[in-house]
């Protein structure tokens, strides 16, 4: 659905405010084409040498161009409510968890039933202090550099100098995490256990429960906003 | 019927849209607010938030990647 | 044919998509990458390695740290690492839709106060991620979808990390 508004009366502004009428300009297109042939040839390449990293390849490409062209922002999910009062990423941001969830865990239960083994399983990460401060660090870190990081990557690609920045020092303090890595591993993380769901709750309970509480934070995020607008 | 141009090329989110959420508070209903932004978030929240609080919006792009929202103040 | 103001190019390729519809795109192409490569999307632990690699170009040796005692990864290199690809890959298909869209500019830094909340950011980010086990995307987005309750315990703190950024934000870096 187009975002320009086409009203009747479009606004009126002074001639004078105007900074300046649209340049004739030679479209970015043709440089756009030129690009998709070298991602492609890159592609091809790496796939020749190996499928899985062409697979990597054109997985990334996908989702940074899902980003873009959608503005997705996970940043602005979890920064919104508290800056702007807007909530409509942090609910587009919980459906992804929703859908991504089901398909998952389809995945994983087809395994399971089979005797196969879980796919996936080393993202379950134990539960220690490690989480607790590293993504409190990281929800700081994000709202004040500008981006997450796949949004990060997302305006490296759009151009943005500052997040080129962002992305140098992200590189940083990931080999400082990773030279305190031993440290905090036996101290912090190692005290903290995996915690997989359907281990608790079963298969069902587990994303059923899930579920429901995604959508109890979607109704919350709802009337979080209709409330901060009532509010003027 | 005052015309205020808000300035920012180069800012991050949520920058922009916070700037003009405290500009719009100093005019009066019929004022526009003219906001100048080259990021593609921007272009998407700002809109979104001001027709939200019931205000008249435009944008405009007015070179690649170059976007003035325009937003009449309504109440 | 003009493409400038054709419907499909319009929709496609111009104007933004709704938000939805990049969450309903972005998680079905999770849960094929999911199926087709074992594991699901991560996002900051490939750069620990860019950070070794690099820190090795400048005479830096790594060998003896515990995050690396598993060398193979280190060792195969940045061209046989899928997870660096796919970061790259990022980068490029954020490219390839803005330059599509004719939208692409380089946003040039404004001040200095941007470079040091970039800096400060980044490091936040890049350590916090590491001790956490994973950014936004592999640690949140791809924790919780693997019904993992780290995943939940992560949203929470990054959600408070996030409140308190957005107050550092208005009151140092506006």
């Amino acid at each position: 659905m187009s975002e320009e508004v086409k009203s009747e009366n479009k606004i009126k502004r002074s001639a004078s405010s105007r900074t300046r009428t649209r340049k004739p300009k030679r479209s970015q297109i043709p440089i756009g084409i030129a690009v998709l042939l070298i991602v492609i040839a890159i592609g091809v390449l790496l796939t020749i040498k190996s499928v899985n990293l062409g697979i990597f390849w054109f997985i990334g490409i996908i989702f940074g161009f899902i980003l873009q062209r959608s503005r997705f922002c996970f940043t602005a999910a979890l920064r919104d409510p508290s800056l702007t009062g807007g909530t409509s990423l942090t609910k587009a941001v919980l459906l992804a968890f929703a859908i991504t969830s089901i398909g998952f865990t389809a995945i994983k239960y087809g395994a399971f039933i089979k005797g196969l083994p879980i796919p996936g399983q080393g993202f379950i990460a134990p539960v220690s202090f490690g989480t607790v401060i590293g993504a409190f660090m990281f929800g700081i870190g994000m709202v004040i550099a500008g981006g997450c990081a796949s949004g990060t990557l997302m305006r490296v690609g759009e151009g943005f100098t500052m997040l080129m920045i962002t992305l140098l020092f992200f590189i940083v303090g990931s080999l400082l995490g990773a030279y305190n890595y031993g440290w905090w591993k036996l101290n912090v993380i190692l005290k903290g256990e995996p915690i997989f769901l359907p281990d608790i709750f079963g298969w069902a309970g587990a994303i059923i429960l899930q579920l429901l509480f995604i959508g109890v934070l979607y109704l919350a995020a709802d009337k979080w906003e209709k409330r901060k607008n009532n509010i003027k | 019927m005052k015309e205020v141009v808000l300035e920012c090329y180069g800012e991050a989110c949520p920058i922009p849209l916070v700037k003009a959420q405290k500009k719009i508070e100093e005019l009066d209903a019929g004022d526009i607010l003219i906001v100048q932004i080259d990021h593609s978030c921007a272009m998407k929240n700002l809109p979104e938030w001001a027709r939200k609080d019931g205000h008249n919006v435009e944008v405009d792009e007015i070179d690649d990647g170059e976007w003035e929202v325009i937003i009449e103040k309504v109440v | 044919m003009d493409l400038k103001k054709n419907e499909y190019y319009l929709t496609v390729f111009k104007n933004p998509w709704t938000y939805v519809k990049g969450a309903v795109l972005l998680s079905i192409f999770q849960i094929v990458s999911f199926a087709a490569t074992v594991n699901p999307w991560g996002v900051s632990g490939a750069f620990a390695y860019w950070g070794a690699w690099i820190f090795e170009l400048f005479g830096g040796n790594v060998d003896k740290w515990y995050y690396f005692s598993n060398s193979a990864t280190l060792d195969a290199g940045f061209i046989n690492s899928a997870s660096s690809l796919r970061n790259v890959g990022v980068i490029f298909g954020a490219l390839l839709a803005t330059l599509l869209a004719s939208q692409f500019r380089i946003k040039k830094l404004k001040s200095w106060r941007q470079v040091i909340a970039a800096m400060l950011g980044g490091l936040l980010m890049g350590y916090g991620a590491r001790i956490a086990s994973g950014c936004n995307i592999g640690a949140l987005f791809s924790g919780i979808s693997s019904l993992s309750l780290s995943g939940w315990v992560y949203a929470l703190f990054i959600l408070l990390g996030a409140f308190v950024g957005g107050k550092l934000l208005t009151k140092f870096f506006m």
